[in-house]
This record gives structure tokens, C-alpha cells and sequence, in this order.
């Protein structure tokens, strides 16, 4: 089997608009959950190599993140993360408190304390995986799923070293989608971040040119 | 793999395991960073050193290289850490698994195993002092730790 090792421009295009698909119904999911009105900007979509993760995005890779992992599994195999980096926490703290009055947020990478308020923020990155795996399904009639999501607060580099170690075997690509979440006038930018292993990546763009080449033909 | 004064680092171990060897009397020694345990498949990964055992055995080689005894080489390990609970169907993380692959690997080599801070649910940082042999560990929201 022929190895990608990434994907093209025009799958990497492709990836973008169903993921500008996704955003929209976010929005929507989000909105009903946190009881007030959520806008879900377009978001931006990034290829990266695995060798280059964690990315500079995140910032200092020793400062705490919120992060959610789900595994992908059916039709795609993977990882998938849901991260929120420490320069958003006061902007979190506020999502946090209008979603859950009376709620505070306790960011010291303490989970056992925090547990409570943050399983809000879980159920975001719940439901953004969950809009995004919908739009792909959509478009590529791919059925993926995820798993149950755990979190963990901590170094970047730490929660992404066992999905590295265990699926980096070659050289692999990593999907990043910026998020830019507004609750009322303040945005928060988060984070999803998709390592599929090789032979989902050679799935994926396989499904996106039969998808591509189906539109050209309408 | 530097002598003293020199210090190295790791920042953002998870599951992977910083293993330092020292030796005591020439004041020399190296830091691995493993991912995984035992060895790389015959097929010959280009990253071979992420597994246990080439990692270590190499270390080992290029202390003694630059003058190390082995019988002098002393070793401390950190991380293994299972960040996410509940993962996968295995009752035992690639953490756990690491770990107890450089403990067999170590016996094998006659390296003791003389400090250790490994196991738990959150990521370290480790500074490796190549002029007392000493190791600190730092966490979020934790003490630092010398071992």
C-alpha cells in the first residue's frame, strides 16, 4: 500500500470547507448547551508533520493545558485532543462562570478540585469533535467515531507523548483546527488537534478525491 | 552526554521515560528520553533510540567512550506517567510498560537503579546536574523533587 505521507492542497482545501460546515453547527450545539448565544468563527486548518508537535501555538510547552482526548475509531483510527492553552484561562474561567453560575474554575492542574466545572469544558470539546466527525461523515461518507472523552490538565508535550510514542511509527500528519469560540462579545480560541494513524490518513484523502470528483461531475 | 558543570534537560515528559546515567567518579554522563519499551523492529526504524533497549545501550556505549567505567555508571529514572485514566483495554499503560522494561534492561546491563520518580497522572520536568549527579523534578502544582 502506497504510504501519504501528508495530505495535498486540494484535500487540505476540501478538509476546510467541511470543517467551515462543522463550525456553523457547533455554534448551534454549543449555544443550546451554554444557554446563550455562541458564534463559532471560521476556522483555521492546519497540516502539520507529527515530528513538529506539540506546535509553537500552544506556547511554553512546560505551562498547563486543558486538554480532552478521545481515540477515533470505525472507518479512521486516531487520536483526537480538544485543547484549551494556558493563555486562554481567564477567558475560560468567564465561559465557565456564565455557563454554570456560582462555578469557579480552578486552574492549577489540580483535577481532583476542578473536577466538577470542568466537565463543562469537556462536553464542549464533546460536542466540536462530535460536529466536525459529522461533517466529514457528510461529505465523505466516512462513519468515525470517537470514544468517551477524558481530560487531564497539564504540559502539552506530556499529554501528547503516549498518542506520539504509540502512533508516530512513520512519519505522520496531524490535522490542527483553530477555534475561535465567541460568548457574547469575548472570543476564546481553542484547539482540536487530529492524529490519525498512516493508513487513515491514505482513508481520508482517498474519500476526499472520490467526494471531489462526484461534485465535479453535478 | 556532557561532563560537569553542564546541565541537561526534559521538559513535558508524559508516558516517555528520561533515564540519566552518571558515572560517579569522572563526574560524566547522558540523559535518554524513551518512548517505548524494548526494542525497535527488525525492519529497522531510523528512530530506533525511542525504544528501551537501543537507547540505553547506547548511552552506555558512548559514556564509556568518553571514559566512563561501567562499574562506576549509577542510574536514575523519571516519568512513565499514565496522563488520561482509563486508557485503551490494557491494564498496564506504554508508561508502566517502559518502565519495566529499563529496570530489566538495567539489571542485564549491572547499572543500578539508585533514585526514582515514575508512575503517577501528571507530566515532569527533569534537570540533570552533571556535577553532583543530582536529578530535580518539576510538576505543576507540585514541590520540586531531587532524587
Amino acid at each position: 500500500m502506497k504510504v501519504r505521507e501528508t495530505l495535498s492542497k486540494e484535500h487540505l482545501d476540501f478538509l476546510r470547507e467541511m470543517m467551515n460546515i462543522g463550525a456553523g453547527n457547533a455554534a448551534t450545539a454549543l449555544g443550546q448547551m451554554l444557554r446563550c448565544e455562541v458564534n463559532v468563527a471560521i476556522p483555521k486548518v492546519h497540516l502539520l508533520s507529527a515530528v513538529k508537535l506539540p506546535p509553537k501555538t500552544f506556547g511554553d510547552p512546560s505551562l498547563p493545558v486543558f486538554c480532552v482526548r478521545m481515540a477515533m475509531i470505525g472507518d479512521a483510527f486516531g487520536h483526537l485532543f480538544f485543547i484549551v492553552p494556558d493563555a486562554q484561562k481567564e477567558r475560560l474561567t468567564h465561559l465557565v462562570e456564565q455557563a454554570a453560575p456560582g462555578s469557579t474554575l480552578i486552574w492549577n492542574g489540580d483535577l481532583q478540585s476542578a473536577e466538577l466545572d470542568l466537565s463543562v469544558l469537556t462536553e464542549v470539546g464533546n460536542i466540536l469533535v462530535g460536529v466536525y466527525l459529522t461533517a466529514i461523515h457528510d461529505f465523505c461518507k466516512l462513519n468515525i467515531y470517537h470514544t468517551a472523552p477524558t481530560l487531564a490538565i497539564d504540559m502539552i508535550q506530556s499529554l501528547l507523548d503516549e498518542s506520539l510514542a504509540t502512533l508516530s511509527h512513520k512519519v505522520q500528519t496531524a490535522v490542527l483546527i483553530e477555534n475561535m469560540i465567541y460568548v457574547g462579545a469575548e472570543g476564546i480560541t481553542t484547539f482540536l488537534l487530529m492524529i490519525p494513524s498512516v493508513e487513515s490518513v491514505n482513508t481520508l484523502a482517498d474519500s476526499i478525491a472520490q467526494t471531489r470528483l462526484a461534485y465535479s461531475k453535478e | 552526554m556532557v561532563s560537569a558543570p553542564y546541565t541537561i534537560s526534559s521538559v513535558g515528559l508524559g508516558s516517555c521515560v528520561a533515564v540519566a546515567l552518571y558515572d560517579t567518579q569522572r563526574r560524566i554522563g547522558g540523559l535518554a528520553h524513551i518512548m517505548l519499551p524494548g526494542s525497535a523492529s527488525l525492519n529497522g526504524s531510523q528512530s530506533s533510540c525511542r525504544y528501551a533497549d537501543p537507547a540505553i545501550t547506547a548511552l552506555v556505549k558512548a559514556l564509556c567512550r568518553r571514559g566512563g567505567v561501567r562499574k562506576d555508571i549509577v542510574a536514575k529514572m523519571v516519568g512513565g506517567a499514565r496522563m488520561f485514566p482509563d486508557y485503551g483495554n490494557s491494564n498496564q499503560g506504554i508508561g508502566e510498560q517502559c518502565i519495566e522494561s529499563i529496570k530489566g534492561i538495567l539489571k542485564r546491563e549491572h547499572i543500578p537503579v539508585i533514585g526514582q520518580d515514575t508512575g503517577g497522572r501528571h507530566g515532569r520536568n527533569v534537570e540533570f546536574y552533571l556535577d553532583t549527579g543530582r536529578v530535580v523534578v518539576s510538576a505543576i502544582g507540585k514541590e520540586d523533587k531531587e532524587i
